[in-house]
């Protein structure tokens, strides 16, 4: 037989080489800080991050709010913004691509804003919604809807000719070619802009949160640079960070999963 | 045109068809213009009639050219537009001097990369906007710590793209060049660096979106000029013609920044001119 | 007369994904002879691109050797040229600059380089496409662009790893046409690798075939004493044809 499965050891080194890095990475991190090196004012160490961790998931005081009330409230926004970003702008895009009269209806309005950064809006949002939740999830749909859009848009034209040319000659009419081939053509592309509109809405909720809140991981960065305390804003940071990442991974397995419906 | 090898030929044909009231009224162009229009018309009796608190388009744009005359703490509109854009070059310029080669480093070393991944991937899913606020608490609130949210915003991408951009390149590429005789080192500099051009320009398209994000951002939470300083300025003092001109000011700024970018890649990557943009 | 090329017991096991472990090559010895042009004929997976790579120096043999000039490969060099079956062309750099890169990776200057890869486009039949890209190119001219850049090098041996597996047949016959003028223009000791029999026997002063299932072996050797230029409809053609299709098991 040809081909057997054997057990090849992957060299060692490399993944020693990552650990020793990251380790080093936050030893200098609390040394600089514990020695004094960078005055505490300016950086906290990781270990009075932990700290204030552990004390922020219990204790409301003094931001307001405690740590998961704060990242409950990111993640509704961003989850809300998002999902209406799909329902917006794939089908937005689905048939821009398609129907011309569409494109042309709709391509000069959404040229004219997709130049302008989400965060511009805010002042406009405050006026409009208050520093609710509202306010923040027309920001971050906007942020997000950009990506859906485009993509949707161009997974259509990238539907392959001789396919629609087929279904032409057995006589299928604009709308059946538009659902039955364009759409499900479009797919792998929809599905790849899940992970670039997710970042874009994570970005603009943590702007849209510095600048108009009252509650939320943004927020709490921005109150710990009111109040001084550098320990809090890279809490604030470090949760931002994770929250990303973890909505990443989500949303990764869900773009495998999908992506794996279709091949099949 | 019309060129030929043997039993091969290359055509270039420009088709043409007949005007009509009915390709007219569906034609996509047409239907921009009668699109602008619409827009402006809506947008104008929403704000007449004093709904959502907008200014007219009119007014808007009077405001803006108005600006363009009269001075706002010290810069006309002019003024202001250079001082975000000042910022953002400056900032871009030092994230990207810093990201591509870094990048490009970890996507040829793999002992390099074995170091600096894990570190990156740490900062990786924070967005840029995260760190103004420690930027203020590191650099205060002058001009440094705006530009260190932009080093920090463009390199994120710069590094992922020029890593990516490294790693797509089929290896078969570089069997040519080691079968024509030569080294590594020509591997590198005839193959990685042109083959991976593409993908940093694509990084650096990115960047510059997010290097406006930040730059308003940080422009909003605290300064003294910049188009996000006239936004601002303008919810201060409830004048909607101010926020909506900046806006628009900021959509043209930003706009023409990435005209420049895709008319650079266009010099520098020649070979893409004829491959049909997306 | 000592061959050109020698291959003597060559094995290959490549590992797979990281934990497949796949026998392709073995136990491969063959000899080609100066200016020679040798037909390598075997289905697809039969290890015929891995042999080639060998021969280049891009693999090395987990067991046996390749001695170029009685001297062992131990890496590729100059003197091979290698066109690749999927063209493999800069899409960066125009025709012209695709051709003159082996000349100027060696530092030959400017005027000369030119005045080389110059020779070599017009060889392959490209004046007037120098300074085209090769996304403006069809699949034979880009095949074209690949010959010339392995012949501007000026290799002693030229291999073609199933250089024209890409083209439709019209344009694949005659392309097949091209290199056999070609290589009486400029003569150089060929490994040319095929799944095509009718090329092969098109091409071929000798055919080597290899057994349709990996690990690939020799399966048998065939001389092609037939005039050049060959018809594909000449009574030896068609004789010869049916003596491979009948001993090999190449499904056609």
């Amino acid at each position: 037989m040809a081909y057997e499965e054997v057990k090849v050891k992957e060299p060692i080194r490399f993944k020693l080489l990552s650990i020793m890095s990251l380790l080093a990475f936050f030893g200098i991190w609390e040394f600089i800080v514990d020695a004094g090196i960078v005055p505490r004012t300016m950086l906290a160490a990781p270990s009075q991050v932990v700290v204030l961790f552990i004390k922020k998931l219990t204790q409301a005081n003094p931001d307001g709010a405690t740590l998961g009330a704060h990242a409950w409230m990111s993640a509704k926004e961003a989850v809300t913004a998002y999902v209406l970003a799909i329902i917006v702008g794939v089908p937005l895009g689905l048939f821009m691509g398609w129907f011309k009269v569409v494109r042309g209806i709709f391509r000069p309005i959404f040229e004219m804003i997709r130049p302008i950064p989400p965060i511009a809006w805010i002042p406009l949002c405050i006026f409009w919604f208050g520093i609710g939740i509202w306010g923040k999830v027309y920001i971050i749909w906007i942020a997000g809807i950009v990506p859906f859009t485009i993509n949707s848009w161009v997974g259509v034209n990238m539907t392959d000719p001789a396919l629609i040319q087929m279904a032409r000659t057995y006589g299928a009419t604009d709308w059946q070619i538009f659902t039955k081939l364009c759409v499900p053509s479009a797919l792998p592309m929809i599905f790849g802009a899940l992970q670039i509109s997710l970042a874009y809405c994570w970005t603009n909720l943590v702007g849209a949160e510095l600048l108009a809140a009252d509650k939320g991981l943004g927020f709490l960065i921005e109150m710990g640079r009111r109040l001084a305390m550098p320990e809090m804003v890279v809490l604030g940071m470090v949760c931002v960070g994770i929250g990303g990442a973890l909505i990443g991974v989500v949303v990764d397995k869900l773009e495998k999963r999908l992506l794996a419906g279709i091949r099949r | 045109m019309e060129r030929s090898v043997a039993n091969e030929v290359v055509k270039h044909v420009k088709e043409k068809k007949p005007w009509t009231v009915g390709r007219v009224l569906t034609n996509e162009y047409f239907l921009y213009v009668v699109s602008f229009f619409t827009f402006l018309i809506v947008w104008h009796y929403i704000a007449a009639a004093g709904l959502l608190g907008l200014a007219t388009p009119e007014a808007t744009l009077k405001e803006m050219v108005r600006l363009m005359s009269v001075r706002l703490a010290g810069k006309n509109l002019f003024g202001h537009a250079w001082a975000s854009s000042r910022r953002i070059i400056i900032g871009f310029a030092i994230g990207a001097a810093a990201g591509l080669p870094l990048g490009l480093l970890m996507g040829l070393n793999k002992y390099i990369n074995s170091i600096v991944k894990p570190v990156f991937d740490l900062f990786k899913p924070m967005p840029p906007i995260a760190w103004i606020s420690i930027s203020i608490l590191w650099f205060g609130i002058g001009e440094p710590s705006k530009i260190f949210i932009i080093v920090i915003g463009s390199f994120v991408p710069c590094v992922l793209n020029a890593y990516s951009g490294i790693r797509i390149i089929d290896p078969e590429l570089y069997d040519v060049i080691r079968v024509l005789g030569g080294n590594r080192r020509q591997e590198i500099f005839y193959v990685s660096f042109p083959a991976a051009l593409p993908a940093l320009f694509a990084g650096v398209q990115i960047s510059m979106s997010v290097a406006w994000t930040c730059v308003l951002a940080a422009e909003l939470v605290s300064s003294r000029s910049g188009l996000g300083w006239i936004i601002i300025r303008g919810m201060k003092l409830t004048k909607p013609e101010l926020v909506l001109g900046g806006m628009a000011a900021i959509a043209v700024v930003a706009w023409l920044f990435s005209v420049a970018a895709s008319g650079l890649e266009k010099v520098l990557c020649p070979w893409k001119r004829g491959i049909k943009e997306l | 007369m000592n061959p050109k090329i020698e291959c003597r017991n060559i094995s290959k096991v490549f590992i797979q994904k990281g934990k497949q472990r796949v026998h392709v090559l073995e136990d491969i010895s063959l000899e080609v002879m100066h200016n020679e042009f040798l037909v390598i004929l075997g289905p697809g997976q039969s290890g015929k691109t891995t042999l080639l790579r060998i021969i280049a120096g891009l693999e090395t043999p987990t067991s046996g050797q390749v001695l170029v000039d009685g001297k062992e490969v131990t890496g590729p060099g100059q003197d091979r040229g290698l066109v690749f079956q999927s063209y493999m062309l800069f899409f960066w750099r125009t025709v012209m600059g695709n051709v003159e890169i082996g000349l100027k990776l060696r530092g030959v200057d400017k005027k000369k380089r030119r005045e080389i890869a110059q020779h070599y486009i017009n060889l392959v039949g490209l004046q007037g496409f120098e300074k085209h890209y090769p996304h403006q190119l069809s699949g034979g001219m880009k095949q074209r662009v690949g010959i010339a850049r392995a012949y501007a090098n000026n290799p002693e041996i030229m291999l073609l790893d199933e250089p024209f597996g890409q083209l439709d047949a019209q344009t694949r016959m005659f392309m097949e046409k091209e290199t056999e003028r070609i290589w009486q223009t400029e003569k150089k000791t060929v490994i040319f690798v095929t799944n095509n029999i009718d090329e092969a026997i098109y091409l071929g002063d000798r055919i080597v075939t290899l057994k349709d299932k990996l690990p690939g072996r020799m399966d048998a050797i065939y001389d092609v004493p037939l005039p050049r230029p060959r018809e594909h409809t000449d009574l030896e053609f068609v004789k010869l044809r049916q003596e491979i299709t009948d001993r090999s098991e190449l499904v056609l």
